[in-house]
């Protein structure tokens, strides 16, 4: 028994070689392997990062017409000059049809439309309340609807709209506080004997403390870096069964697997040289996407990436992520007949695993349906085992169920590769 | 068992059939080679000759028959056969992103031979086959006939007991298909059993001892070309024999 693992130690050693010098001299794959997961890591970061930031730096072209000549509309335009983000074009006298063409135009990307007598009408409303209130009337007096009509670019995408709305939302509801608080007091000053007055009075009554759940010891503060640098390398780390399925349909196509058939190697040490070089490639990956989180994306005013205190939890993840990858990117290879076939198949369904995995879009907004499915994605067993470090700065034992179920799928498609040769063996 | 064994190849009743194909490949082939000799089995393409080596190398199933390769049966003994035989396959079956010597100090590593016995092995049978310049640029740069030189050393470099050559002069120059042929006769001096299969019958007739000419997957002739060619005096040269035998040509292709 200890002869033949010390012959199969031999072969594989001349396999490995192979492979080895095979990967070195593909300078077209090394791009692949390395170049384009880095890109995509620095851009994807960053990308994340000034979508969290867009009020900040991005002025954006608004159309806002005024038709009331009152203190609410002044009050609005005032909000909204205040917010700083947008770049305020006024039009007057026109109708919210008008404004719809400007929109769909792409002339600008928002507009807003104060109708005629909106300060007149809040005010007529404020002092039916009033008068009710104080006649003790239980009836709700008759209330004048006063529409503030927001036009937004249909090419906006939902999460610039939504961060539009809710900024446009808040400025408008505190401006209507303000001014339904003032024109209380003033028609209750006109009727009470005892003069108030509501200049001393603050809307904003309590303050909200908000803080990430992280252990107070925790170097980790979450933010898009800690978020997106574990996320899109684990997409990268997936991202090799293009090249690994591609290299073994090659050497099939080639012939040269023929050629390794028929010597005294057997088809387990084939693969599992392949796998070895593969997984060695995808932790070199990792490790390099981890150094630039850490150290280059600084330079490019992002925050550094901090990898929480457990290194062993990390290691586990990373090496159990390879695993996953390296086992269906050999289980494609072998199944899949052609190179074109394994390249669409290998990239797209690595792509579906990181839509459904919660990659590009947070698992808890997608529907229960969704939610339920993306439990059936790697990707998104490699990501919780990632949050967990990165995130919540757990230890080996928290990662250890999603580590588990990434070594478990590697080895079941690893083993799935040699059922199907054992099955359906013949390639030529 | 293996250097006792009379046969080096010896086939019996070997059935091969294809999914969706009526006539079975192989229809009861049964085939003797001996040990030592320089052995050509011709044919036209599509009549069975590839799937036969790739039985006796084992990269096919069969569906009835036996084949023994040095006496040891291909179902039971496998991973010894491989030991015995080089195979060289009619595609160029070799790693076309390392260089000539890179790939023949892989392949021989895989067959166990290591450190200055593998170095020597592979400048001899450069050197023999008028490589060793080339030895260090990667096999992509080789020309088609330097390919196909590179391709037979892959298969001699273990010094096996029996060489399977498919197709081995297929698109090559004059020059190299002389060397190549040469080459064979002299490994089989050196004692190795020479299987060579081809559609070139002439080729065979000049350096075979035996052939044989198979047609609906069985071997319909078989002996020395010389002596075949007294026996059927009729015909001017074996292809002619094998139209009058088949009525087929050899540069016909099978459905």
């Amino acid at each position: 028994m200890s002869r033949f693992f010390a012959d199969s130690a031999g072969r594989m050693k001349y396999l490995l070689l192979k492979d080895f010098i095979m990967l070195k001299r593909d300078i077209g794959g090394i791009i692949l392997m390395f170049v384009m997961p880095i890109a995509l890591v620095v851009l994807m970061a960053n990308l994340q990062e000034s979508t969290f930031n867009v009020v900040k730096g991005v002025k954006i072209p608004l159309l806002l017409i005024n038709n009331d000549a009152g203190e609410l509309g002044l009050a609005i335009e005032r909000e909204v000059e205040s917010s700083g983000i947008f770049e305020i074009t006024k039009g007057e006298g026109s109708s919210v049809s008008d404004m719809e063409m400007k929109i769909s135009a792409s002339e600008y990307l928002l507009g807003i439309f104060i109708p005629e007598e909106a300060t007149e009408m809040i005010k007529g409303n404020v002092q039916r309340y009033v008068v009710s209130a104080f006649n003790g009337i239980d009836k709700v007096p008759f209330k004048e609807d006063v529409k503030l009509t927001i036009v937004v670019d249909p090419t906006a995408n939902g999460s610039f709209y939504s961060l539009i709305m809710s900024t446009i939302q808040e400025k408008a509801q505190k401006v209507q506080f303000a001014f339904i608080m003032k024109e209380i007091t003033s028609q209750v000053n006109d009727i009470s004997p005892v003069v108030i007055s509501a200049d001393n009075f603050s809307g904003e009554q309590f303050t909200v403390d908000a803080k990430f759940a992280v252990p107070e010891d925790s170097n980790i503060v979450p933010n898009a870096v800690q978020h997106n640098i574990p996320a899109w390398s684990l997409f990268a780390i997936f991202f090799i069964v293009v090249s690994l399925a591609g290299n073994i349909i090659k050497e099939r196509e080639g012939g040269s697997f023929t050629r390794l058939l028929t010597m005294p190697c057997t088809y387990t040490e084939y693969l599992l040289s392949k796998a070895l070089i593969y997984i060695i490639v995808a932790l070199l990956q990792f490790a390099i996407m981890l150094l630039i989180g850490m150290y280059l994306i600084p330079f490019i005013g992002l925050p550094a990436l901090e990898t929480g205190h457990s290194l062993s939890a990390l290691i586990f993840m990373a090496l159990s992520a390879a695993v996953a990858a390296i086992g269906y990117g050999i289980a494609i290879g072998n199944i899949a007949r052609t190179n074109q076939q394994a390249s669409v198949f290998g990239a797209v369904s690595v792509v579906i695993f990181a839509a459904i995995g919660g990659i590009w879009i947070p698992i808890f907004i997608m529907s229960p349906l969704m939610q339920i499915i993306s439990k059936l994605s790697p990707l998104n067993w490699g990501m919780s085992g990632f949050y967990q470090i990165f995130l919540r700065d757990e230890g080996l034992i928290s990662v250890l169920p999603y580590g588990g179920a990434l070594l478990l799928f590697g080895t079941l498609s690893f083993l799935a590769a040699l059922l199907y040769k054992k099955l359906y063996g013949q390639y030529s | 068992m293996l250097e006792s064994a009379v046969y080096a190849i010896d086939i019996k009743g070997l059935v091969k059939r294809y999914k969706g194909r009526v006539n079975p490949t192989l229809n009861s082939l049964s085939l003797r080679v001996e040990r030592g000799s320089l052995f050509g089995l011709v044919a036209p393409n599509g009549a069975g000759k590839t799937t036969t080596i790739e039985i006796m190398c084992g990269l096919k199933g069969f569906d009835s028959g036996d084949v023994k390769i040095s006496g040891l049966s291909v179902k039971d003994s496998l991973s010894a056969i491989k030991n015995i035989i080089g195979f060289v396959p009619q595609d160029i079956a070799l790693f076309p992103s390392l260089t000539g010597r890179e790939n023949l100090r892989v392949i021989g590593g895989i067959y166990g031979i290591r450190g200055v016995e593998l170095k020597l092995r592979i400048d001899e049978l450069l050197a023999q086959f008028g490589l060793t310049n080339s030895a260090d640029k990667l096999i992509s740069e080789y020309s088609g006939g330097m390919k196909r030189r590179i391709n037979i050393i892959a298969g001699l470099i273990h010094r096996p007991q029996i060489i399977i050559l498919d197709e081995p002069t297929v698109g090559v120059d004059a020059q190299s298909r002389n060397l190549i042929l040469e080459e064979l006769v002299k490994i089989n001096r050196g004692g190795t059993t020479v299987m060579f299969i081809s559609h070139y019958l002439e080729e065979a007739e000049s350096i075979c001892d035996r052939v044989a000419l198979m047609d609906g997957g069985r071997v319909v002739l078989e002996g020395n070309p010389r002596e075949l060619a007294e026996q059927h005096r009729d015909c001017k040269n074996l292809e002619a024999l094998y139209f009058k035998l088949t009525g087929k040509q050899m540069r016909d292709t099978y459905e």
